[in-house]
């Protein structure tokens, strides 16, 4: 990481540096260096905005401050409070509990959508796959927000749906069903996005390998089951990280939602909203930064050993 | 969900069968449209009516109301606060194109560096940098903030527009396409032409990178667009806030008893306008990030 | 998989947009960092010099930035800005409640970059001030405005023997009601005492009515507070002397009272249990759902902003039920504060900004008639031009007369605790899960106060 100091900042000029044939086949050794010119200007930024907020806010972390007494170092005092909060631990189950559930129907939803798409070519298929698209354009706040009215039993459309039915709407916040809410406001936002990586994939196999599987006697199911999934594998494995990181990070959409469901969602619904609550609202800096890390600790391990499981596929070898 | 069919080429004798499966098909893609559309159809009916209209109206959340409003609406968004609404959605404009195309082009460069040039603390780096995404963001509001004061930066709109340069996962995908994307055959033979590191990057690799290219500068540019807490944070003017912000603030107005006043109807039409401009630009834009978007998993 | 490869020469326009962003963050970076290290002061920051909401009329003159959310606040502005030569207002409003405490709250931890003067509400006071986030206001003058303040007010400014805000709005309670409902039910006049409002409630149901008697709340935060305030709570007694001792009392029997009171009729199923402030629960106050609606004196405004669709509403102000109508506890809910940052550059102008802004009759015309704000400043809550207002919402009822101002003579005072947000939480959670049936009221009660305690020791505060 000492390197990273001395990096020289602003654009890469153009080299003009003269033409040195390679023997070897590969960019000769004193040219590899150039390759600091091109990640510059990223690592400037990168330092500026990620390593050095982290650096401090890892620093905060090892601080603590009350509200009647001053500030001092505590060491990892804040990460063993932390790692026995029952706040944080329940956030974190949460979070695992609801990625268990959401990646799964997600990854269904998105691949059954792009397999059936990637059969058709109607225009009922074309405009089917703008409208499961479309949700992704909308900002996750506004689409929480949205979702804040959609879900309200009186002024939005839900009493009306289950009343065509002749059921009296539940709502979709309260404690038994706000875990199916999110879930629901998280893959409407989602799942058009993996779909349409799902299905540029599957737009992406050479369709003489399903002619071949024909020969073979392979009906439909067989070929997307046993060819198409496994075709596509690495893209499956691209958005498993996406969801995983992203779902133990749960943040926004919950945190809008609290303004009309605050029994149900509490300040330590996820860990991040907990750090954010602590941080903003109870003004425990230092310890709202130590959950971030401590969540940070969770993330990096669960995407870690998926990643580690799924290398071969992922292109990280 | 009916089993797929292979319509590509479809036989003669394949047809009835082909046909039949598609009902299937075409009936789960209705109920799947269905389920993504009845959003937003909620919010076109909404923005058509008036606060009555939203409390009270007569034709239920899901129909119109005996009273039009949308014009109205409109007509408000140009008046409220003088008109800040349209600030608004500038700004998100602004933020988003200067934030999308900065962070494209950083990540471009980033990418090819990591994937062709084979330079000392390569690994380490890139290990850092996909570790350091592992942390929430919400640590980094206060580090930040202060970062920019001592550049005397907040509250204006470099404060938006430099932190969203950052994407650790556009370099990723940069990364990975263009190690396959771009064959070291072909720089090699550039070099020997005598030609330098920059103009072998701009001649030889840009041109194959150009889907990938596309999708990052998508995808960060949504990211920005997306951008909420930040802004919130870190600037007060509001008349520098981005649209999500402007809108989040109307509703917390709407919501907070004293001293508020009731916009919901501004909220709704704000939001549905608010998203116009970006799904267009998806739609008629499809031609070119479609190809891209599987990139990272194409090897 | 192989991939497509796009042959032929590079593509110019990518070419270009590469430069032009390029060039941009080049720019943007050097700027930034010739700032830094110039060490230049920090203009934008605050929001001065060209980021007003409103137009500077004598830009020679001291600026000081302010900001607020009230309603129609730029016209206060204005009026403030023409009739001062030496000292001008720069406003914007950096959000409302929470949002702007979350900025706030940065530029407390970043040590720069918040406001002259700030907008707070009362409730959170205690909370900035242990953190000395604001400047005291004795040393500039607050004494000269104090006489124009009821004294329950100006004690809820004040910790020991600082003045930490000058007092703008408040929320004395009173009770509004639907008496086309009550009528139809037969209740010719409505209930004075919280007997009879359950009485009430009964015979709305017995009526055969759909219509609730009102809604209990459970994240009703100062709302539920001022109820159990009525009936004698006073939770807290902090910032007179030590500020690092505060004894706490969230369990007390007045509070027991009122919540078993509460959650008997909710038992009873009739009153709701809404989350305050919510979409649904604005549908329920316009649309009949709910007979009466509990409220503070800016509520008239939140209600008549919503409501208007439904002509054969017949909307009433009464004074809030009491449990011993013989000597009545008038209690207040919400309201706010301008007071000055110990960040402010120039706490004398920014002091004079605090005091003067809300001072004159003009500006509180704007915030009564524009914003529905209850004024404490008593020049104007003892005009006749206030006691005398009709609204037309309430039927050209004199609503400041026949309620509000009889609270608001009657409020004595209140005292919020510094980790407020925290103790609201627990509040919220608490009460939810007595209305999910998890626990008893009491039991809620007794939590809330084990919770509450637990967490200012961890605080580092001594419980008394």
């Amino acid at each position: 990481m000492t390197q990273l100091a001395t990096v020289p900042t602003g654009v890469p000029a153009p080299t003009n540096a003269r033409p040195r044939p390679t023997r070897t086949g590969g960019i000769d050794r004193a040219r590899q260096r150039h390759g600091w010119l091109f990640v510059a200007p990223f690592t400037l930024v990168f330092i500026t905005f990620l390593i050095v907020p982290l650096g401090y806010a890892f620093w905060m972390s090892l601080h603590t401050k009350t509200l009647a007494a001053g500030e001092h170092f505590s060491g990892f005092e804040n990460y063993t409070r932390a790692f026995t909060d029952p706040e944080f631990l329940h956030g974190v189950a949460f979070v695992l509990r609801f990625s268990l559930v959401l990646i799964p129907i997600q990854m269904l939803v998105s691949l059954a959508a792009a397999l059936v798409l990637d059969n058709l070519s109607s225009r009922l298929s074309k405009f089917s796959r703008l409208m499961i698209f479309v949700p992704y354009a909308i900002p996750v706040v506004i689409g929480a927000m949205m979702w804040g009215f959609l879900y309200s039993p009186r002024f939005g459309p839900i009493g009306e749906i289950f009343g065509m039915f002749g059921i009296d709407a539940p709502f979709m916040l309260s404690p038994d069903n706000v875990f199916a809410g999110l879930l629901n406001v998280v893959v409407w936002q989602w799942a058009g996005y993996y779909m349409i990586i799902i299905y540029a994939a599957l737009r992406g196999i050479d369709t003489s390998v399903y002619e071949a599987a024909r020969m073979d006697g392979a009906n439909g199911w067989q070929i997307a089951l046993r060819i198409k999934v496994p075709m596509i594998s690495s893209a499956l494995v691209l958005i498993f990280v996406f969801a995983i990181i992203g779902t133990l990070q749960f943040f926004t959409e919950p945190q809008i939602l609290r303004s009309v469901a605050a029994g149900s969602i509490d300040a330590s619904f996820t860990p991040n909203i907990y750090a954010y609550t602590l941080a903003f609202s109870y003004s425990q800096f230092n310890y709202a930064s130590a959950i971030s890390f401590a969540l940070g600790v969770v993330v990096f391990i669960g995407s870690y050993v998926f990643l580690f499981l799924s290398r071969k596929r992922n292109g990280l070898s | 969900m009916s089993a797929p069919t292979l319509t590509r080429e479809p036989g003669a004798r394949r047809r009835g069968v082909t046909q039949r499966r598609n009902l299937g098909s075409h009936t789960f893609l209705v109920l799947l449209v269905l389920y993504f559309a009845l959003p937003l159809w909620w919010l076109i009916v909404a923005s058509t009516k008036n606060i009555n209209g939203l409390f009270t109206g007569t034709g239920g959340p899901l129909w119109f109301d005996s009273e039009f409003d949308l014009v109205a609406n409109v007509r408000q968004l140009f008046s409220q606060n003088g008109g800040i609404y349209w600030r608004w959605l500038g700004n998100s404009f602004l933020y988003a194109i200067v934030g999308g195309v900065g962070a494209t082009v950083l990540s471009v460069l980033a990418g090819y560096g990591f994937a062709k040039y084979r330079f000392r603390g390569r690994n380490l780096y890139f290990a850092v940098l996909l570790g350091s995404v592992m942390v929430p963001l919400t640590a980094l509001v206060i580090p930040t903030f202060v970062l920019l004061s001592d550049m005397g930066l907040t509250n204006t709109i470099w404060a938006v527009i430099l932190p969203s340069l950052l994407s650790p996962f556009g370099v990723y995908l940069m990364r990975v396409y263009a190690q396959d994307a771009v064959p070291d055959e072909l720089l090699d033979a550039a070099r020997v032409d005598g030609a330098g590191d920059f103009k072998t990057f701009v001649s030889v690799a840009l041109p194959l990178l150009r889907p990938a290219i596309v999708t990052v500068l998508l995808l960060s540019t949504v990211a920005t667009w997306n951008n909420y807490f930040l802004p919130l944070a870190v600037l007060s003017d509001t008349k520098l806030l981005p649209v999500t912000v402007g809108l989040g603030q109307w509703q917390a107005q709407s919501t907070s008893g004293a001293a508020g006043s009731q916009l919901w109807n501004l909220v709704i039409t704000g939001a549905l306008i608010s998203i116009i401009p970006l799904v267009v630009s998806f739609l008629s834009l499809q031609k070119y990030w479609q190809g891209g978007l599987s990139l990272g998993s194409l090897k | 998989m192989k991939l497509k490869t796009h042959g032929g020469h590079p593509n110019r326009v990518m070419t270009a947009a590469l430069w032009l962003g390029l060039g941009a963050i080049t720019l943007s970076a050097c700027s930034g960092g010739s700032d830094a290290a110039d060490g230049t002061a920090d203009p934008a920051a605050g929001g001065s010099d060209g980021t007003c909401t409103n137009t500077v009329v004598n830009p020679d003159a001291e600026q000081v930035t302010v900001w607020a959310w009230y309603p129609a606040f730029e016209g206060v502005v204005d009026l403030f800005n023409n009739s001062h030569d030496d000292i001008q207002i720069c406003w914007s409003n950096a959000g409302q409640g929470n949002d702007e405490y979350t900025k706030f709250s940065t530029t407390i931890e970043a040590k720069s970059g918040a406001p002259d003067v700030i907008m707070l509400e009362t409730e959170v006071l205690p909370s900035f001030i242990i953190r000395d986030a604001l400047a005291d206001l004795t040393p500039y003058g607050a004494a000269d405005v104090e006489s124009s303040y009821a004294p329950g007010v100006w004690a809820d400014h004040s910790s020991g023997d600082g003045v930490y805000a000058i007092p703008v709005d408040g929320g004395p309670m009173g009770m509004l009601y639907r008496a086309d409902v009550f009528e139809a039910a037969g209740i010719m006049t409505p209930p004075t005492t919280w007997d009879e409002f359950a009485a009430a409630a009964q015979q709305l149901r017995d009526s055969g009515s759909t219509a609730l008697m009102t809604d209990f709340p459970t994240n009703g935060r100062a709302f539920n507070q001022a109820l159990f305030a009525q009936a004698g709570s006073e939770p807290y007694v902090f910032g007179d002397t030590d500020s690092t001792e505060v004894a706490i009392d969230l369990n007390d029997d007045g509070t027991k009272k009122v919540l078993n009171y509460w959650y008997d009729l909710i038992d009873k199923g009739l009153v709701g249990t809404d989350d305050a402030f919510t979409t649904d629960y604005n549908t329920k106050l316009v649309d009949g759902t709910y007979a009466v609606y509990l409220a503070a004196a800016w509520g008239p405004g939140y209600l008549s902003g919503l409501a208007g669709a439904d002509d054969t509403a017949v909307w009433r102000a009464a004074p809030m039920p009491q449990w011993d109508a013989a000597s009545p506890v008038q209690v207040n809910w919400g309201g706010s504060a301008f007071a000055v940052t110990s960040q402010a550059k120039n706490p004398e102008a920014a002091a004079t900004v605090a005091k003067e802004v809300f001072g004159t009759e003009e500006a509180w015309k704007i915030g009564i008639e524009e914003g529905a704000l209850y004024p404490l400043w008593k020049p104007i809550a003892e005009s006749e031009y206030f006691t005398a207002l009709e609204y037309p919402f309430f039927g050209g009822q004199k609503i400041n007369e026949d309620v509000f101002l009889d609270a608001a003579a009657g409020y004595e005072g209140f005292t919020f605790s510094p980790f407020q947000n925290f103790a609201y939480d627990q509040l919220t959670e608490e009460l939810f899960a007595a209305v999910q049936g998890e626990k008893s009221p009491e039991q809620a009660a007794d939590d809330l106060q084990g919770q509450v305690v637990d967490y200012a020791t961890s605080q580092g505060f001594t419980v008394k």
